[in-house]
């Protein structure tokens, strides 16, 4: 047993020390290694790239992975002993991972760009495609049918989708009825439905059996499959965050079950319903397989979305991918440049509106 | 005559006497159903129409890869695209389980705050691309290098079998459509795997840096067995999702009815999905669509038993993390 005995001036001179944080500090030689294992390598790799004709892939792989691992090892041996090895190791895969999906994305939009501002024009995006061929020159024609068709089907799907996924919603998390673990289950398992096999549900029920010719109401069917699990979960999960307070105060008040889920719930979660619609638009919009299935292909404008088929911008994409001609491919670029616009911005709305909101 | 007094009635039996909730009630409960009704309308509705091309072709139709209508009896079979959809996810699978892994490791335990939430935007960002576009970027852009990378691959290690090309046709290839769908793949692991790594507890964390663990270490005794349900669940999901993917699949794979069991940079495979999109411009309405209803059947239970298995596991570490 010993006593800790405080000596009160050691205390106040303690005091006037600074503080240190020893544990923070990163020695000079830790700082310099880092650079020098990152530099030596890549500049390496870019000498043999630039320098000779070594094919790039067999460069990264043959020379600047295992370079990069000796070098990312050395400055862990000399920084912080031999436990540091695994450590670069890892860090060196883990940037390697990043950097290659980052690449793909990074990849990917500016192609999009590139090419698809090519197609741009005030006529792109308000004219239609009659009188088209796939080789008449970029000045004439556009994409302003299939903008309407992808509202339209998106329009419909949205009332269909939205009163279904919210009651489902509801249901899970206001009614709390006996059946709310299958319910969700039933929703997970709908959310993997894939988008081709909704479209042939709808061509058998609907089409085949001549309830319905190929036309927008049939692709709005086919994409409320695909949107309302995706309504149906984030529409829970806002509804989950609102306060029980709110409830048993609307309760308190005399205020009957369904008055509370309509006159409070619902008002109170506004911002957050309206990000999970955000987010159901966002999954279906860009769906390809179920309308090539079920609304056919027009190059008019069509605004009879019951009995008529009709173009929407994923379906126009399809159709002038591989055509042999530079200009329909063009065409085809603009047309997904003018979705993925669509996509932006739909999901910059359910950013600034879950802000804060939904995790 | 019976009164009931309103001091002894319970919130739930309050919600249910008063008959404006009665309706309420049955009306959300009915369309909380809707779910269950569609998934029942497709087995039910899809399945009858596999029943005859069953009845006509006899199990041949799942074990043979053939598509030919004009002989007598008809010689057709999808065991050939099942197979096919299968080899295509796992490639895929190979290539996005490390990527993905890797991103959500960075975002998680390596990178500063800043860096992890923009990430986290645009991994989601790379989730929202419609796979037409995927598709339309892999056409144009994405198989030139890749034809480069299966020469190299066919040159250097083409004395293992799965790098054999002797076509010399790089275009098409398995290989090519699964990094597609690894592409498609990447951000469902990575937003799911760092959900689940993120929530570590980091008393754990802690003891472990406490005890002088150094970062793999850690991941390795600490966060990867901690999240192993989790990620192995966002895996699945990316399967399930590879499994149904159609568009971009029909851009860059070259539909062959042969079984290319293992060529991966061989021209020529099979999918499921796409051969439904494929086949369907130039069906005529009767047996031919029928065949391809049936193909969507199966395709439909394929990806609802590995979306349900993958369900059962996220739910199951979720409610231990609870």
């Amino acid at each position: 047993m010993s006593t800790i005995v405080f000596d009160k001036e050691r205390v106040s001179e303690l005091r006037k020390q600074k503080i240190q944080h020893p544990w923070r500090k990163r020695p000079r030689k830790f700082t310099f290694s880092v650079a020098l294992a990152v530099l030596l390598p890549a500049a390496v790799a870019a000498g043999l790239l630039f320098g000779t004709d070594i094919p790039d892939p067999l460069v990264m792989i043959l020379v600047y992975l295992p370079l990069q691992l000796v070098a990312a090892a050395l400055a862990a041996i000399v920084s912080k002993g031999k436990h540091g090895i695994a450590d670069s190791i890892i860090y060196v895969f883990a940037i390697g991972g990043s950097v290659f999906s980052l690449v793909i994305l990074l990849s990917l939009i500016f192609t999009l760009f590139v090419n698809g501002l090519k197609a741009f024009s005030t006529q792109f995006l308000f004219q239609n495609n009659v009188y088209i061929s796939p080789s008449t020159p970029l000045d004439y024609g556009g994409v302003g049918h299939a903008i309407l068709g992808t509202l339209l089907i998106v329009g419909i799907s949205m009332l269909v989708a939205i009163p279904i996924g919210v009651a489902t919603a509801i249901y899970v998390t206001e009614v709390r009825g006996r059946a709310v673990p299958y319910v969700r289950f039933f929703v997970q398992a709908m959310s993997g439905v894939p988008s081709v096999v909704a479209g042939l549900f709808i061509l058998t029920v609907l089409i085949l059996t001549g309830a319905l010719s190929t036309s927008a109401l049939a692709g709005g069917l086919a994409y409320a499959i695909l949107m309302l699990p995706t309504v149906a979960r984030t529409a829970e999960e806002v509804l989950r965050l609102i306060p029980e307070d709110l409830r048993t105060g609307a309760l308190a008040l005399g205020s009957t079950r369904a008055r509370t889920v309509m006159k409070v719930v619902l008002p109170a979660a506004k911002t957050g319903i309206v990000t999970a619609i955000v987010l159901g638009m966002a999954r279906v919009i860009g769906e390809t397989a179920p309308l090539l299935l079920v609304t056919g292909y027009s190059d008019s404008t069509v605004l009879n979305p019951v009995s008529s088929p009709i173009s929407a911008l994923p379906t126009y994409i399809f159709a002038n991918v591989d055509q042999p001609y530079p200009n329909a491919v063009t065409r085809a670029w603009g047309a997904a440049l003018v979705l993925i616009i669509l996509v932006g911005i739909l999901f910059v709305i359910a950013r600034i509106l879950g802000r804060g909101k939904v995790k | 005559m019976t009164v009931t007094d309103p001091v002894f009635r319970d919130l739930h039996s309050a919600a249910t006497s008063h008959r404006g909730d009665r309706i309420f009630n049955r009306t959300v409960t009915a369309l909380a159903f809707t779910a269950l009704l569609v998934l029942a309308g497709i087995s039910i509705f899809l399945g009858a129409q596999a029943v005859p091309v069953l009845a006509e072709l006899g199990p041949s139709y799942l074990t043979t890869t053939a598509w030919d209508l004009t002989s007598t009896p008809p010689d057709v079979g999808i065991w050939g695209m099942l197979y096919g959809s299968v080899l295509l996810a796992v490639i895929g699978l190979l290539i996005a389980v490390p990527a993905g892994l890797l991103l959500a490791v960075f975002m998680v335990f390596m990178a500063p705050p800043k860096i992890s939430k923009a990430l986290t935007s645009l991994v989601d960002l790379m989730a929202a691309i419609p796979s037409v576009i995927i598709g339309l970027w892999a056409f144009y852009v994405l198989t030139g290098p890749a034809v480069e990378w299966q020469q190299l691959l066919n040159e250097y290690l083409g004395w293992i079998p799965i790098f054999q090309n002797t076509s010399g046709n790089f275009l098409g290839t398995p290989f090519i459509a699964g990094f597609v769908l690894a592409i498609m793949m990447i951000p469902i692991i990575t937003s799911i795997s760092r959900e689940v790594l993120s929530h570590t507890p980091p008393e754990l964390i802690n003891a472990s840096e406490a005890l002088g663990c150094s970062l793999w270490t850690m991941l390795r005794y600490v966060a990867l067995p901690y999240g192993r349900g989790g990620i192995v669940g966002g895996i699945m999901l990316g399967l399930g999702r590879a499994l149904g993917e159609t568009i971009a699949i029909f851009f860059v794979l070259k539909i062959v009815f042969e079984v290319n069991w293992y060529n991966i940079i061989e021209s020529g495979g099979g999918s499921v999905a796409s051969l439904i999109v494929s086949k369907f411009g130039e069906a005529n309405a009767g047996f031919e669509t029928q065949l391809l209803l049936a193909a969507g059947f199966f395709l439909f239970l394929l990806t609802l038993i590995v979306n349900v298995i993958a369900n059962l596991i996220v739910s199951r570490t979720g409610r231990m993390q609870r």
